[in-house]
């Protein structure tokens, strides 16, 4: 499973793909104070992305991969985006 | 180029020139529905061919075209001469990518903007355009270094990026700003916009961002692309256009002028006189005034707005160094090089101050310099024109006249050295323009590692090379004329050296040959595991298959003639030999079967198992089968053991499966693999145990080019018989002959072996020949499992040769399997053991 739903902790692991963020979404939806692990996640399809955008939830660890963890350090950092 | 993209452009000249033809008899006939169906059936057959490849652009033009007919045949618009402009412009676009294609198999990445404009100008004539609804108006590229109306929010940009970036751009690079706002509805496209951004070349930094307010969570719609991209690259435009080539009208590029990286968000036109700030803002407390990369990024931000004097400053320093420079007198081995680099680096700043004559009148000085060795020529050029330069730059590349000069700004004491180290590195292709030493671009390639071969032309040096084995079989004759005939020993001793050496070169011209045919047998495995799966499911059987040493190779054509036996033989093991899943319950078995194939090297052999773990088989019903399709006697009833009964499957017209299926039970399967295995040498055994598995082994040799061939006398006659064959050669006394109704026996080494002279057997009336010591010549061959013992008059040597089918009315001589030039000339007939015995 690219996404592994814990108790009150999303695990990315690898490529997660664009039929995982109809899933994320409604978990998300569930649990609005989970948290998201993105350690094992090498990359994410633009969908989750944009949830994860969307929710906002706590970021427990971010991508090891350092261009990722940029990437989405940048896009889901607010304090980057007032917006 | 392949046939397929070789057809598609001769096909796509003709139907531009047919469009082009139906466009000009259209504006006579402007409402002949005819031509008009034509007209749209051309262009879509052309975008379809187009879609068989990737070439966007061109794709995309001719759907905007096609889309247009459409509604010109339905009558939704007119036909108009405005119309007919605009596709035909479009069909000459179609075909200068055409030409692209023709000339570098691709189409130019430069083409995608036109070709969104293109089709951006075809959708503008359609009323209501269908899809033009979802995509962005097209805008226009931007041109290059102008100032854009809105600056490009670089103040997103981390400090620490926005400082690698300028020192990027001040190393020659260009910087661009993408902003990639992808379709809404680009995920059922299967577009990842993310993905496309993170692989975007050259990138320095990038974000997502909302293109519109994010809704509520619990309203988002996970299929609607929300976001837009932010990149910021140093790759050149073309690989960006390249990169972003699907989706030219979904992305904007701007190039980013250096000095806007310290702007942030200020507009330049504001700012430019607090410029001196933002250097400070980028050094942020970390570079001294003293640091050169600092001095040197403080350069490249300001390059309008720096006084007049500090430039001057600057280019001083980089002159007294390069007079530095001159002025050491060690003499290095690379002192030559020390001195193009000067040479270069003054020829640059000759460039950037615009001095032509001065420029040329330096090359003529380096020249010299170069030819003999000497700097002082150099420096003394230089204190000449180091005033002129510095006045000449100031004036040439300084700000403009309207521009006050700042009285405050500090001159900059950076070390000299690292000025003119900077200097020459900071211009390298220039420098290589300017003077040819630097190594050129041709030096670099590099091709592919892998050729493609006809199979011809290696089958042609295969056989190139066999017939090169056999004439230098000839050397030994010579050898053995030359000492028996003509007394020459000498003479014959060298030809036998020189046989030696060529004997050598001509074994490793065979083996490499052999290498280049080699295939892995992995050719054929991997089609087995859609094959069981296939086949299992159909007899509602559980079974793994394993497969084991794919990468064994073997010639191509052993390879090749591998694949229906194993078929074959799969199937028959999945069908007869692995059980169902309720009878392996029974006999406690794991419910799923195992059928593994194995493949190895064993020597010059390639061996190949298949197991499996079903009931095996089982030998009384073997034998009984055979006993009542009068394949064996009731001799041999009693005589085979198990093992010689389970190769009876190998016999033709045997079956024991109860019922004829589909797949199996007709009793042609399993001589039928022997027979194609024997046919390329090979040899196929059976092993099995009731109740607990099957297990067939082939062996195959691992090039069927070369036979090994040991050649015996009969009669005054050469014959040759394939090392395969021979079991061992014996001498036996006529004496311990023993007759045995009509045959021959002999016991040797405690068996009773059948013997049958050669000559009888080929229809000779000879008889053989005993030797000095009355003792016959027997060579004990094995066919067909069986070993008996031919009676011959003499062994030669055994040699390798290249066989050649017998062909025209010899063909249909079954005794012989071919034939096969001597070293003498003289040609060898190759028995077939099996067929003769």
């Amino acid at each position: 499973m690219p996404i592994e739903f814990k108790r009150n902790r999303a695990v990315f692991h690898d490529v997660v793909s664009v039929e995982e963020a109809e899933g994320l979404l409604e978990w998300l939806q569930k649990k609005p104070s989970a948290k998201v692990d993105l350690a094992s996640c090498s990359h994410l399809h633009t969908a989750n992305l944009q949830v994860l955008m969307t929710a906002r939830p706590h970021i427990s660890s971010w991508p090891e991969i350092p261009e990722l963890r940029a990437w989405l350090e940048t896009s889901l950092n607010p304090k980057v985006h007032p917006s | 180029m392949n046939p397929l993209l070789e057809q598609f452009l001769s096909e796509s000249r003709e139907f531009s020139q047919g469009i082009g033809e139906k466009l000009m008899q259209l504006e006579d006939a402007p409402t002949d529905q005819g031509l008009i169906n034509e007209l749209f059936r051309l262009v879509h057959t052309l975008k379809g061919n187009s879609g068989l490849f990737t070439f966007p652009e061109m794709t995309r033009v001719l759907h905007a075209g096609e889309d247009l007919l459409g509604l010109v045949r339905n009558g939704q618009i007119a036909y108009s001469r405005e119309l007919a402009d605009r596709l035909l412009d479009a069909m000459d676009f179609v075909m200068a990518m055409c030409a692209d294609i023709e000339a570098t198999e691709q189409i130019d990445a430069s083409r995608a903007q036109d070709s969104a404009r293109m089709a951006a100008s075809l959708k503008a004539l359609m009323p209501t355009a269908p899809i033009a609804a979802q995509v962005p108006a097209v805008k226009p590229p931007r041109i290059p270094s102008a100032l854009p109306a809105e600056l490009p929010p670089l103040a997103e940009v981390p400090e620490s990026t926005r400082m690698q970036a300028l020192r990027q751009c001040h190393q020659g690079e260009t910087l661009h700003w993408i902003c990639y706002l992808p379709v809404k509805d680009c995920f059922f496209q299967g577009d990842d916009p993310l993905f496309s951004a993170r692989q975007t070349p050259g990138l320095l930094w990038g974000s997502a961002r909302p293109s519109e307010p994010l809704p509520p969570l619990a309203e988002l719609d996970t299929y609607r692309c929300m976001l837009e991209f932010h990149l910021l690259t140093t790759a050149p435009l073309e690989e960006l256009n390249e990169h972003f080539r699907y989706v030219p009208d979904q992305v904007e590029i701007v190039r980013v002028d250096p000095k806007w990286l310290s702007l942030t968000e200020e507009r330049p036109e504001e700012s430019s006189a607090d410029i001196a700030q933002a250097g400070p803002v980028i050094a942020h407390g970390d570079a001294g005034e003293g640091n050169p990369l600092f001095a040197s990024q403080k350069e490249a931000a300001e390059p309008i707005d720096e006084s007049s004097r500090e430039r001057a400053a600057a280019l001083d320093a980089i002159l007294s160094a390069q007079q530095q420079i001159l002025m050491l007198d060690d003499r290095p081995d690379w002192g030559a090089g020390r001195l193009k680099a000067v040479g270069a680096v003054l020829l640059n700043i000759a460039r950037a101050a615009g001095v032509q004559e001065t420029a040329s009148e330096l090359e003529a000085v380096l020249a010299e310099c170069l030819a003999t060795g000497q700097n002082s020529l150099l420096l003394l050029w230089l204190e000449d024109s180091k005033q002129h330069l510095i006045a000449n730059y100031v004036t040439q590349a300084g700000p403009p006249a309207s521009t006050p000069s700042k009285p405050d700004a500090k001159p900059s004491n950076r070390p000299a050295e690292a000025a003119a180290a900077e200097a020459g590195t900071d211009k390298p292709p220039a420098a290589e323009e300017g003077i040819k030493f630097g190594r050129r671009a041709e030096d670099s390639v590099t091709g592919s590692r892998i050729l493609k071969v006809d199979q011809a032309k290696i089958d042609r040096l295969m056989n190139l090379i066999g017939e090169l084995v056999v004439s230098k079989n000839a050397l030994p004759y010579l050898a053995q004329r030359a000492e028996a005939h003509f007394g020459v020993r000498e003479l014959s001793r060298e030809i036998k050296g020189e046989y030696s050496v060529i004997n050598r070169i001509a074994d490793e011209m065979q083996d490499a040959i052999m290498q280049v045919r080699m295939m892995a047998v992995s050719f054929v495995f991997q089609r087995f595991p859609r094959l069981v799966r296939d086949i299992s499911r159909k007899l509602g059987k559980e079974v793994q298959l394993v497969l084991e040493g794919e990468q064994t190779e073997a010639d191509k054509n052993i390879i090749e003639s591998l694949a229906d036996p194993l078929i074959h033989i799969v199937r028959n093991s999945l069908d007869h030999g692995l059980e169902t899943p309720e009878v392996r319950r029974a006999c406690g078995k794991r419910e799923t079967g195992t059928l593994t194939i194995r493949a190895a090297q064993e020597a010059d052999r390639v061996v190949i198992e298949i197991t499996d773990d079903g009931k095996g088989i089982d030998p009384a019903i073997i034998k009984r089968k055979a006993y009542e399709k009068g394949l064996i006697d009731e001799a041999a009833l009693e005589r085979i053991d198990d093992r010689e009964a389970v190769n009876l499957i190998f016999a033709a017209g045997l079956s024991t499966a109860e019922v004829i299926s589909d797949l199996s039970g007709r009793g042609v399967g399993m001589d039928v693999v022997r027979s194609a295995v024997e046919k390329i040498n090979g040899t196929v055994v059976i092993e099995s145990e009731l109740g607990k598995g099957t297990k067939i082994r082939i062996s195959l040799p691992l090039s069927m080019a070369v036979t090994q061939v040991m050649i015996v006398e009969s009669d005054g006659q050469l014959f040759g018989v394939p090392m395969d064959n021979v079991v061992e050669t014996v001498r036996v006394p006529r004496s311990s002959l023993r007759a045995i109704k009509q045959s021959l026996t002999a016991v040797l080494r405690g068996r009773i072996v059948p013997l049958k002279p050669l000559n009888a057997l080929l229809g000779i009336s000879a008889t053989p020949r005993t030797n000095s010591d009355d003792e016959l010549a027997v060579l004990l061959v094995q066919a067909g499992g069986e070993v008996l013992g031919l009676l011959v008059d003499g062994f030669k040597e055994t040699i390798g040769l290249i066989q050649k089918p017998l062909g025209g009315f010899l063909s249909g001589l079954s005794a012989y399997s071919g034939s096969a030039l001597m070293g003498d000339g003289s040609v060898l007939m190759i028995l077939n053991i099996r067929e003769i015995v």
